[in-house]
């Protein structure tokens, strides 16, 4: 019987806790782009890709206190790797990294103003701001 | 006072012209869409050797070698980048390298400056001073902070004196499922200079160039075919007017048989390479194959390769890197004249000297160290042991060929940053 409550117990408060980490990827309430692949978002953050499979320019935008768990969860790399990533990619003329920007705010208002525009967020700081979210990593 | 050449006014002229239409381009950007950034790149670091024989060079661009005297010339540099969204389709970028490198610092070191179209995703045209793609390394082996080396494996890459050429260059992405698969094709002209035993060498040569490139996961492929033809010489005019004296017929028969091996203007070069990348985020992997076919005895043919293994451990990523390269000239032995007299003795070691200066037979094998320490800075450490055949140290500086060590310890430190 205890087990039983202990389990039940856990079960409500593991996602409690997993929110507390979740980064969600989102986009532009108009974009019709509705849902993403991990695969997809990687080509576009990593500059392989500069537009969403509707065609529609992508802009994408760095969260620059997010960074190291967001890059993490997606490419299983360390914030130095993406860096020598980057180098390669910018002096070999190849592209220019998303462009960083500091706080929530500014990620949900860059959002929110380009229909191509994708960027990435705690779940939490979105709060009743209108975005779409296309995928959650965690 | 060292008045410049014509020929040398047209190249700086040429010079300014590029980044003239590159500001110009720029200048007339739509202000909504105009994104630019500087960016910058640089590498400080010291080497140095247990030998005093023969110099060390990273490439053979370079005018400076480090032997057991160290230095810093050989593996730091500095180079900014200017980048400037014109549109949403067009965009210029200018590269200038702070480097040793032989010939103009101004000209030399203007690595890019050129004017991108991509009219769609998948297509991009670039027009101006462009990056020469023929190997995996070949647009960012400055950047330091790109790759784990001290610097790229010396065996493949200190033998390749172009690195950049102006024209045109067309590439297209394919998408293939999550793979990318990208067709380069280049064509230009292009102005190189380097040392050579013999001085000064100021290559003017058309180019043209195929590269395919195929990415997927965690690995990069690439198989590329370079071709130029040389449009100038070495600098072995004295040699030439020598061996063709009539006066020397006589004393000396046959040799005027050599001013055809004494002359690069006119002949042609071909490059190819293969090789691939892989990085899973924990491993590490990189080869690359080269064979360089000419048809000349001056720049003689060359075969290359290397690989290299790497393991990160946290901020720390530690690498062997195995390279060769031997060439394929035989030794060329320069009969002795008929009569034995000083200078036509000298004649003969000279044109000995200069045929068989160009040997390559190395191997190396290099172990180091990368400490990624803080925020785009990466300290690095690396041993290399080099072992030489018979006169193949043409990757290096030497006062006479023949007289080399048949191995060699190189050691270097440094760091290496983006900001």
């Amino acid at each position: 019987m205890m087990k039983t409550i202990i389990k039940y117990l856990f079960a409500f408060l593991l996602p409690i806790f997993a929110v507390r980490a979740e980064i969600v990827v989102i986009t532009n309430i108009d974009n019709p782009v509705t849902v993403m692949t991990k695969t997809e978002i990687q080509s576009i953050f990593m500059g392989r890709k500069r537009a969403f499979a509707n065609g529609l320019k992508a802009v994408a935008f760095d969260f620059s206190k997010e960074r190291e768990p967001f890059y993490s969860l997606l490419t299983h790399r360390s914030i130095q790797q993406i860096d020598a990533y980057w180098a390669r990619i910018i002096f070999s003329g190849q592209g220019m990294p998303p462009v960083k920007l500091p706080s929530a705010q500014l990620i949900l208002s860059a959002v929110q103003k380009n229909q191509g525009a994708i960027a990435y967020i705690n779940r939490r700081s979105i709060g009743d701001s209108r975005v779409r979210v296309l995928l959650s990593l965690e | 006072m060292n008045f410049m050449s014509l020929a040398e006014k047209l190249v700086l002229f040429k010079c300014y012209l590029l980044l003239f239409v590159c500001f110009m381009a720029t200048a007339n950007a739509d202000e909504q869409s105009k994104r630019w950034s500087i960016k910058g790149f640089g590498s400080f670091g010291v080497t140095g050797s247990d030998t005093d024989r023969i110099g060390f060079l990273r490439n053979r661009t370079q005018t400076k070698a480090v032997d057991n005297n160290w230095g810093v010339t050989t593996d730091s540099r500095l180079g900014v980048q200017l980048d400037v969204d014109i549109s949403d389709s067009l965009h210029t970028t200018v590269q200038w390298i702070a480097r040793d490198h032989a010939g103009d610092f101004f000209e030399q070191n203007l690595e890019w400056a050129f004017l991108s179209w991509r009219p769609r995703d998948d297509i991009n045209i670039r027009i101006g001073r462009l990056g020469l793609d023929t190997f995996l390394l070949s647009d960012y082996r400055e950047v330091g902070y790109a790759y784990v080396w001290m610097r790229p494996p010396h065996e493949f890459y200190a033998n390749i004196p172009l690195s950049h050429f102006d024209g045109i260059d067309f590439a297209q992405k394919f998408v293939i499922d999550d793979s990318f698969l990208t067709l380069k094709l280049q064509a230009g002209y292009s102005y190189s200079q380097m040392h050579t035993g013999l001085g000064l060498f100021s290559i003017k040569a058309p180019i043209a160039g195929l590269n395919i490139v195929y990415e997927t996961g965690d690995w990069r492929l690439r198989a590329g075919y370079s071709y130029m033809h040389f449009l100038s010489d070495v600098p072995s005019q004295e040699l030439v007017d020598a061996v063709n004296n009539p006066a020397l017929a006589p004393v000396y028969p046959g040799v005027s048989d050599l001013s055809a091996a004494l002359t690069l203007e006119g002949t042609d070069l071909h490059f190819m390479s293969v090789g691939g990348a892989y990085d899973d985020g924990i491993w590490l992997g990189q080869a690359e194959a080269s064979y360089m076919e000419t048809d000349n005895a001056y720049v003689v043919d060359a075969a290359s390769a290397y690989f290299s293994f790497g393991r990160r451990i946290s901020e720390f990523t530690v690498y062997g890197l195995y390279g060769l390269s031997f060439s394929f000239n035989d030794r060329v032995n320069i009969p002795a004249p008929s009569v034995l007299a000083p200078p036509l003795l000298g004649l003969q070691k000279g044109l000995n000297q200069v045929l068989n200066f160009n040997s390559i037979d190395q191997q190396s094998f290099s172990l180091g160290v990368r400490w990624d320490f803080y925020t785009n800075i990466a300290f690095k450490a690396q041993w290399t042991h080099f072992w030489f055949g018979d006169r193949g140290a043409a990757l290096w500086t030497q006062d006479e060929p023949g007289n080399i060590p048949s191995q060699v310890n190189l050691w270097s430190l440094g760091v290496d940053f983006v900001f």
